[in-house]
């Protein structure tokens, strides 16, 4: 680079770079700093702490609560998206007209948004008039029905499999994608040596859509750290914080409790959680960088 | 293009970003944000500013409304930031208690001397903004809480007289029971709705002097007298006399139910009138009201409800501006037109009383004969309401714990109180 285009990209580089700093550095490094404080969101006074809001979680049942089911969550965001996501896939992967049909249908929920999702799966959900609960009677299940959001048994599960009727869609395109990267050599050679459908699904193409899988997993991983939305569409956190997770116990504790110091332990808290899954989502890519080469 | 015209594109950029800044903070307007965004909220307040602007062309306000949940967090922030409006509007009760605690609004009662407010606003409505030995939150309207039933469906029960005590109440859900329609319609899932079960059972079994004492932390939720607040309310749920499944539905929902003819009655404020009417329902004909009945009439009556009321930031800009605004929003046309169109009752009480519907009306008397207490999660602090609602929503989930639920709750009453 010459020294003068060097100067340009220094300048067309400031705005982005101090726009970064503004939205999200400073944003980021005053929660960090709330996190040693009392502050209650507003005052002007506010006390230092230390890690009082962090030896608070150790003995606040609202926080095992949460950070338990940010984990189920997770746990699910990993198995879900990946195992339906890609069953889709092979499914409808090279099958003619109809599977362009069913393609679009099944990528239908990425184009609404979560809190629209949620509100559809409410009245799903529904004790009275909800289609679950019609459905269950009809086949002679009636007694699975209940109110399934109002019930702190189900009422996670049921924010979830409304959630990941999205993150699948999400998945599946992925995988459509990653499927027409896969060789037709290499599955054909597979049919001449006399591998079955399964064997070549299980030992040709799924060691071939790691890089597809590995995007997969990390999106939906992330997307369940930070769900809120739908989450607060359907439930709340209730009933009774029972679906509760850490990004909606945050808000509860910040702008319900007015605890902004608390809140702002448990968003530490969640951002470490999240920087975990970054860091091993890009060694997995760097391998995959290195597989390639 | 060239490198100078790019530059010179650049610095006309931020010339124009700042002039926008400048003229943005320079302009004589009055800013002002309200939670009253949705439909009906939008179009009677729209106009009522929209009023206040062709009356003063020289400082219009500028409008700006934001749901209710959102308007909390939005609020907040704008005030941590330095950066707040001139007038908003509030609840009146614990949550303005707390702003005021973190010295972020301005007293009042020098304005409300001058503007002559004692003679028309009622001492017990007056009081619910004073914080402190100070008036801080300008009452707008007031909610009152009580049965909201379906005339038809009480008449086909046989049942033509509402209940004044509490074993009246009692023969009427068992009439209504027995007739084959659900007795009580609540939508408890945003937890709030139940709380007036807790309001009323306590204020009507302990007394309201009681009542406050745990709302300050004065008294605990393991007391006797709390246990059989609660016992009173689980005798009803235990009798089936509840809708099932309460925490799934919306309030609304459960307001549809009674107006559908699917359950009797709802304990709700008198925004329901401002739901139903929307929706077509006449008052008298479909919908009637009655007050919640007498447990132990040794106990002085009162009334639950919520107070909707502005406040003004202690570093607002246009203090001065703010305040006209008040003015204007206290005067008895504006109140007239925002009672009567939101399906509230006005904070004054100069305003034409034969304007309200005659299921106003009632409520309006009945107000106007008791003392005025805020439902729980206006009279209690925010942490603290946190935990009460929750125990709400977990006692409608399975009433038999409620001892368990007291206990928990307290647990985080001391917290809160640092008892």
């Amino acid at each position: 680079m010459t020294r003068a285009s060097r100067k340009w990209a220094l300048i067309f580089l400031a705005v982005p770079v101090s726009f970064y700093i503004v939205v999200v550095i400073y944003p980021l490094a005053s929660s960090f700093y709330y996190s040693f404080t009392d502050w209650n969101g507003f005052s002007e006074q506010y006390n230092f702490v230390g890690l009082d809001n962090f030896e608070r979680m150790k003995t606040d049942r609202l926080f095992r609560g949460a950070l338990k089911n940010t984990l189920v969550w997770t746990v699910a965001a990993v198995v879900i998206p990946t195992s339906i996501g890609l069953l889709i896939a092979l499914a409808l992967h090279e099958r003619g007209l109809l599977s362009r049909l069913y393609k679009s249908l099944f990528y239908l929920p990425i184009c609404l948004s979560l809190v629209v999702i949620g509100q559809v799966w409410i009245w799903i959900y529904q004790p009275g008039f909800g289609l679950l609960n019609i459905v269950l009677e009809k086949i002679g299940l009636s007694e699975y029905t209940r109110a399934f959001l109002a019930d702190p048994d189900t009422a996670l599960e049921s924010v979830i499999a409304a959630w990941s009727w999205q993150q699948v869609a999400l998945a599946m395109v992925i995988f459509l994608a990653g499927l027409t990267a896969v060789p037709r050599e290499l599955t054909e050679a597979a049919e001449i040596d006399g591998a079955g459908y399964w064997r070549t699904v299980r030992h040709v193409i799924i060691p071939l859509l790691r890089p597809a899988s590995v995007i997969v997993i990390a999106l939906s991983v992330i997307n369940s750290l930070k769900s809120f939305d739908i989450l607060y569409m359907m439930t709340r956190g209730g009933p009774f914080h029972s679906s509760d997770n850490l990004a909606m116990m945050m808000y509860n504790e910040s702008f319900q409790k007015y605890r902004m110091g608390y809140g702002s332990a448990i968003a530490v808290v969640l951002f470490l959680i999240t920087l975990v899954v970054i860091v091993v989502y890009f060694r997995q890519q760097r391998g995959l960088e290195q597989l390639y080469d | 293009m060239s490198k100078k015209r790019i530059l010179h594109l650049l610095i006309l950029t931020a010339v124009v970003l700042s002039m926008n800044a400048v003229l943005v903070s320079a302009q004589s307007g009055i800013s002002i944000v309200h939670y009253y965004s949705d439909a009906l909220g939008q179009e009677v307040m729209g106009g009522i500013l929209q009023a206040f602007n062709e009356a003063n062309p020289d400082s219009p306000v500028a409008d700006n409304s934001a749901g209710h949940e959102d308007f909390k967090t939005q609020i907040l922030v704008t005030i941590a930031g330095d950066n707040p409006p001139d007038i908003f509007s509030y609840w009146a009760g614990a949550r303005t208690q707390f702003i005021v605690d973190a010295d972020r609004l301005m007293p009042l009662d020098d304005w409300w001397a001058e503007a002559g407010l004692d003679e028309v606003i009622p001492a017990g409505v007056k009081s619910a903004g004073i914080h402190n030995g100070q008036i801080y939150n300008v009452p707008m309207n007031v909610h009152v809480v009580g049965f909201f039933y379906n005339p038809k469906v009480m008449e086909a029960a046989g049942i033509t007289e509402m209940p004044r005590t509490w074993d009246e109440f009692l023969t009427v859900c068992e009439t209504l029971k027995e007739s084959g329609v659900t007795p009580i319609a609540l939508g408890s899932r945003n937890r709030w709705p139940a709380q007036y079960w807790f309001d009323y059972t306590v204020s009507r079994t302990a007394g309201p002097e009681y009542r406050t004492k745990l709302m300050n932390g004065e008294a605990k939720y393991t007391d006797p007298e709390v246990q059989r607040a609660m016992e009173f309310w689980k005798e009803l749920v235990d009798a089936g006399y509840f809708v099932p499944d309460a925490n799934a539905y919306d309030w609304d929902e459960a307001a549809n139910m009674v107006a559908n003819g699917d359950a009797a009655m709802t304990l709700m404020g008198t925004w329901i009138t401002g739901l139903w009417n929307g929706n077509g329902l006449e008052p008298v004909t479909d919908y009637d009201f009655f007050p919640f009945p007498i447990i132990d009439p040794e106990i002085p009556e009162v009334v639950h409800g919520s107070i909707d009321g502005w406040v003004i930031p202690a570093n607002a800009k246009n203090a001065e501006g703010g305040k006209a605004v008040l003015a204007w929003m206290l005067s008895p046309e504006v109140q007239q037109t925002w009672a009567i169109g939101q399906g509230a009752l006005a904070a004054s009480t100069a305003i034409d009383q034969s304007a309200y519907t005659p299921v106003m009306a009632k409520a309006a008397e009945y107000l106007a004969g008791v003392d005025f207490l805020s439902g729980y999660d206006l009279s209690t602090t925010p942490p603290m309401a946190e935990g009460g609602l929750d125990m709400f929503a977990m006692f409608m989930n399975d009433p038999s714990g409620y001892l368990d639920y007291l206990a928990e709750t307290q647990i985080i009453a001391d917290d809160v109180f640092g008892g």
